[in-house]
């Protein structure tokens, strides 16, 4: 379902500094040697896993170990530097919600908007309108603009719309619940039952607990590479009790 | 191979592209008590005041043609180059916070803007029929080749979109110096003036800028009731393929580190 080959991502820190004119010019007329060399940072590091179909992975590792850049480089995002990463089936990525909502629009307007920005056709979005509502308890906000939405709404609205797919690989970056309690319940009701739907899932979280409970598989990056790889609550553990050591 | 890639690729976006371009229309109007209604106005409220300033102050004329006429022809023409065009300079920037989480092929934006920009154009061809009825220019039947002038300034405005936003990710000063040249180029394009009133030894310099060929194309048929000259028309399909094309190529060899500086 997906290949990761040999994936390293490299990024330049000190890009920052070519932004403005000055800059740019005045490197103009440096000569080369004098340029600073530009800090590398890899943010992966020839990073190789194969995820077979229904198979729920979840990541693990510490800030800045790559495994939110693992996930832009497999949903496309970015391009590894080298390697390649190999994808069959449609693509959901939850990794932020409301990605794409315009506040001057309605709910009605942005659910239409962001639907279309996430993949959706014209179709399937028209025959899903209802369940969205449904789901997200707004209808009678439908022709509201969402800038005068409280935040929770707002972000009820955004996870009815990016859950309502049938996706063949989702990959969720610690979204798993949002608003109220009830509806935090009900999100991740919602979570658990697309995960546990036969659909193939790259999971991001800081929750062990959560982890141990979705996935089946974890892959452990520490540093840009791969730790280890194995089953999610041997993994777990020892990830726990390097982290506590 | 490529032609067959895009045009699958816009059919699988086209629904994301009509959402977008839908958005900005909303956007627009919707916060303004006058909504479309300003599109047509302010054409006309731009000619009143240019009109005023050139023919009173400047005292311009154009033999033969109605002033009013001549200005606005050109204004709308130039004022799609130049509302699109910034537009779409600014439209990837606008969209990192999207394109750093989900893949969107990246030339939807400024497309999109190019085309929200031109629907906005072809409104304001109203306030310009009224101008041309109100003053007797009229109309003739070769106002059904002025398509061809539009398409064209819809290709060459395309190609500078993608240039111009793809080089505005790695220069963020693009945008203070287009806000220059677009002024300066305002000046050298002849909206308001008759190239005729140039310097002779200075035409071919200003016959050089695209944008004058397409708002001559337009203006010999709406002004002067003829068939634009074979010369015309070659320049202007040749200019905007060529700048069109410039603008797939920039936009396509840059679009992977586009990433790099969000």
């Amino acid at each position: 379902m997906i290949k990761v080959n040999n994936v390293s991502m490299k990024f330049n820190l000190g890009i920052e500094k070519n932004f403005s004119l000055k800059q740019f010019f005045i490197n103009l007329f440096k000569s080369k040697k004098n340029k600073p060399k530009k800090e590398e940072f890899w943010a992966l590091k020839d990073v190789s896993f194969e995820v077979k179909k229904g198979e729920v992975i979840g990541f693990i590792g510490s800030n800045g170990a790559g495994k939110s850049t693992m996930l832009k480089v497999i949903a496309g995002v970015m391009k590894p530097t080298k390697g390649s990463v190999e994808v069959y089936g449609n693509i959901c990525p939850m990794i932020e919600l409301g990605a794409g909502f315009d506040p001057d629009l309605t709910a009605r307007e942005n659910i239409y908007l962001n639907g279309a920005v996430l993949g959706y056709s014209k179709e399937f979005l028209e025959s899903k309108f209802e369940e969205i509502v449904e789901f997200s308890e707004l209808r009678e906000f439908l022709d509201v603009p969402v800038r005068n939405f409280s935040s929770g709404m707002t972000a009820r609205l955004a996870f009815s719309i990016a859950t309502v797919v049938d996706p063949e690989i989702l990959i969720v970056d610690e979204i798993l619940s949002v608003g109220d309690i009830a509806f935090q319940q009900k999100s991740e009701e919602k979570m658990k039952s697309l995960i546990g739907g036969g659909t193939t899932v790259l999971f991001v979280s800081h929750s062990l607990e959560q982890i141990k409970k979705i996935c089946n598989k974890v892959i452990w990056l520490e540093h840009g590479h791969i730790k280890k790889i194995g089953p999610s609550k041997e993994m777990c553990k020892e990830y726990y009790e390097e982290q506590v050591k | 191979m490529f032609l067959k890639n895009v045009t699958i690729n816009l059919k699988k976006y086209s629904f994301l592209l009509q959402q977008l371009v839908s958005r900005d229309f909303k956007v627009k109007y919707k916060r303004s008590v006058l909504g479309i209604v300003w599109s047509l106005l302010y054409p006309i409220l731009t000619m009143v005041v240019m009109a005023i300033v050139f023919s009173n102050v400047f005292k311009f004329s154009t033999p033969g043609v109605n002033y009013l006429a001549y200005l606005l022809s050109g204004l709308v023409m130039f004022n799609y180059f130049n509302e699109a065009s910034n537009l779409a300079m600014s439209s990837v920037v606008g969209s990192f916070s999207l394109l750093n989480k989900i893949y969107i092929p990246k030339y939807i934006f400024p497309l999109s803007k190019c085309l929200f920009v031109g629907i906005n154009f072809l409104l304001t061809l109203v306030p310009l029929y009224i101008v041309l009825f109100a003053t007797g220019t009229g109309v003739n039947i070769y106002h059904l080749l002025l398509p061809y002038a539009f398409i064209c300034l819809f290709m060459f405005t395309l190609g500078m979109g993608f240039i111009l936003s793809a080089v505005s990710v790695f220069l963020r000063d693009m945008f203070y110096i287009y806000g220059i040249v677009v002024m300066m180029w305002t000046y050298l394009t002849p909206i308001m003036y008759d190239i005729k009133m140039i310097n002779e030894s200075l035409q071919p310099w200003l016959k050089l800028n695209p944008m004058y060929h397409y708002i001559n194309f337009a203006r010999e048929i709406i002004l002067y009731g003829r068939i634009p000259q074979p010369f015309t028309w070659v320049t202007c399909i040749i200019s905007a393929v060529f700048v069109l094309i410039v603008g797939v190529v920039v936009f396509k060899k840059t679009q992977d580190k586009f990433i790099y500086y969000v």
